[in-house]
């Protein structure tokens, strides 16, 4: 596995080589063993992401939607906040799957503030269900499924991207200069 | 299919509505049926099994797994042990203090270089125990040894060629020294030594029986160094590659004597307690603060970071 990290040129065909540690990782978790290489000192400071999840969570993918799409783009410490005081119940699982990944942050991935970061990605998933039977009156049933979801979230260092505002007088504008940006085709 | 499940569960129907309640309905749980059933036509129905099992019968699982064709591989409850290299370093060398801080010419630096290995009469033994078994030993040749050994094995830790080093370091330092290091990139120079390397402690001990010999040979090195360790986004972690250092060390070679087919490897380094503290890591940490009863409060301006004892440990 070490032979994807190698920097010498002389040994680059080796770095595309499909390799895996351990085979129950999964795509996600996976992201977290990309490495880059050296910075030279003119470029900026990549910031630093941290991929998390939990799997086969005992709730519904598209209650726990909710909660994502709420806490997309907040700081952490905003995210951890909010979800402590939902009544959901994917709420709870959220906020410890959020505390993992910051200490992962700050433990493995050379984060150096924990509250320097933000939620860039966050989503959920479907998982594996279990099938049972849901009885119905004259004898008919119907396949009941147990539901389960994964949620996945990515943390990045800095402060989160404010989203752009665009107003009534903005779109307005834009709608004003496209009209006299109008002009005639193949004239004279 | 309704229709056939219907006729199929027709002559149940009454049975079926007077012992299910809603109660059971919600909770999944089946008695067992009156005893004037009819004749059962064909199931045509699919059941899963985990339904109509009622309790766990762990036993039969293992069993059922066996006759179908699923083999366990056996699980060996054993710890592995290593006998290609000892466990630590034993009787290790206490580095006189103010080692590379004195010159050469002044007395105290005079006294120290006449203190070689003839200092210690059981270096002595173990080099003539050595001897013995490799003809070719001998402690001038060994030192300038011991530093290519130790570059090569640096080498091809920055490049994580992981077969040669192995052949280099054994099995104890290995972990020690790629711990923690498999996500991060690792740029580390020789620049020059600064004084020629010295053999100064050997030891010959033997482990469980008596004829197993390893020898533990310890060289004294003065170098420059450059090392620049980036994470795994490519950010300088620690060090500067521009920057050389003085690096006074003190490594620890091992070789299974008894084995023909052994090679001298870096078994560790031995820190003295007198070591200048190590530069700082280019981030801020928090450190945990003292544990604190329910009542108290944490008085930040007089609380002083503790500090770790200077005692001697090896690598």
């Amino acid at each position: 596995m070490l032979k994807l990290q190698v920097l010498g040129g002389a040994s680059q065909q080796l770095s595309c080589l499909h390799t895996s540690i351990s085979l129950d990782a999964k795509h996600w978790e996976r992201n977290n063993r990309k490495v880059y290489p050296p910075q030279l000192p003119e470029e900026p400071r990549r910031p630093a992401e941290v991929y998390h999840s939990r799997r086969q969570i005992k709730y519904s993918k598209d209650k726990m939607w909710y909660l994502a799409k709420m806490i997309r783009g907040m700081s952490i410490d905003e995210a951890i906040a909010q979800l402590e005081f939902n009544d959901k119940k994917g709420a709870k699982i959220m906020r410890e799957v959020l505390l993992e990944a910051q200490e992962m942050a700050v433990k493995n991935h050379n984060v150096e503030y924990k509250s320097n970061l933000y939620v860039a990605e966050s989503f959920s998933g479907k998982g594996q269900y279990l099938k049972r039977i849901r009885y119905h009156g004259r004898g008919m049933f119907g396949i009941m499924d147990k539901v389960y979801c994964h949620y996945f979230v990515k943390l990045v260092e800095g402060v989160p991207p404010k989203p752009e505002k665009r107003t009534g007088f903005d779109q307005a504008k834009e709608y004003v200069q496209g009209l006299k940006n109008r002009t005639i085709i193949h004239s004279l | 299919m309704a229709t056939s499940i219907t006729r199929t569960f027709g002559s149940l129907r009454i049975v079926a509505h007077r012992s299910l309640k809603n109660a059971e309905l919600a909770l999944d749980v089946r008695h067992p049926g009156p005893l004037f059933l009819p004749v059962r036509t064909k199931k045509r129905y699919f059941i899963p099994p985990a339904v109509s099992l009622k309790g766990k019968k762990e036993e039969n699982l293992e069993a059922k797994a066996r006759a179908a064709g699923i083999v366990f591989r056996q699980q060996y409850l054993e710890r592995s042990i290593n006998i290609s290299c000892s466990a630590g370093v034993f009787d290790p060398y206490i580095p006189p203090e103010g080692d590379a801080r004195l010159s050469t010419l002044s007395k105290e630096g005079l006294k120290q270089r006449t203190e070689q290995i003839r200092q210690s009469a059981a270096s002595q033994l173990a080099i003539r125990k050595i001897k013995e078994y490799d003809s070719q030993f001998s402690t001038k040749t060994f030192a300038e040894q011991a530093q290519e050994i130790f570059v090569e094995a640096h080498n091809s830790l920055t490049h994580f060629n992981k077969e040669k080093l192995h052949s280099l370091v054994t099995e104890r330092c290995y972990p020690e020294m790629t711990r923690g290091n498999r996500y991060k990139t690792i740029r580390w120079r020789f620049v020059e030594s600064l004084e020629p390397p010295r053999v100064v402690h050997v030891r010959c001990p033997d482990m469980v029986t008596k004829g197993n010999l390893y020898g533990q040979v310890t060289v004294r090195m003065h170098s420059k160094q450059t090392l620049a360790i980036y994470d795994r986004f490519g950010r300088l972690m620690l060090g500067s590659e521009e920057q050389p250092k003085d690096v006074l060390e003190y490594l620890v070679i091992e070789r299974h004597l008894v084995n023909p087919y052994s090679r001298w490897r870096l078994h560790g380094k031995i820190v003295p307690s007198w070591a200048p503290p190590k530069d700082p890591i280019i981030k801020t940490v928090a450190i945990p603060g003292p544990d604190l009863k329910p009542g108290e409060e944490f008085d930040a301006l007089n609380y002083e970071v503790p500090k770790p004892e200077a005692v001697q440990w090896n690598k």
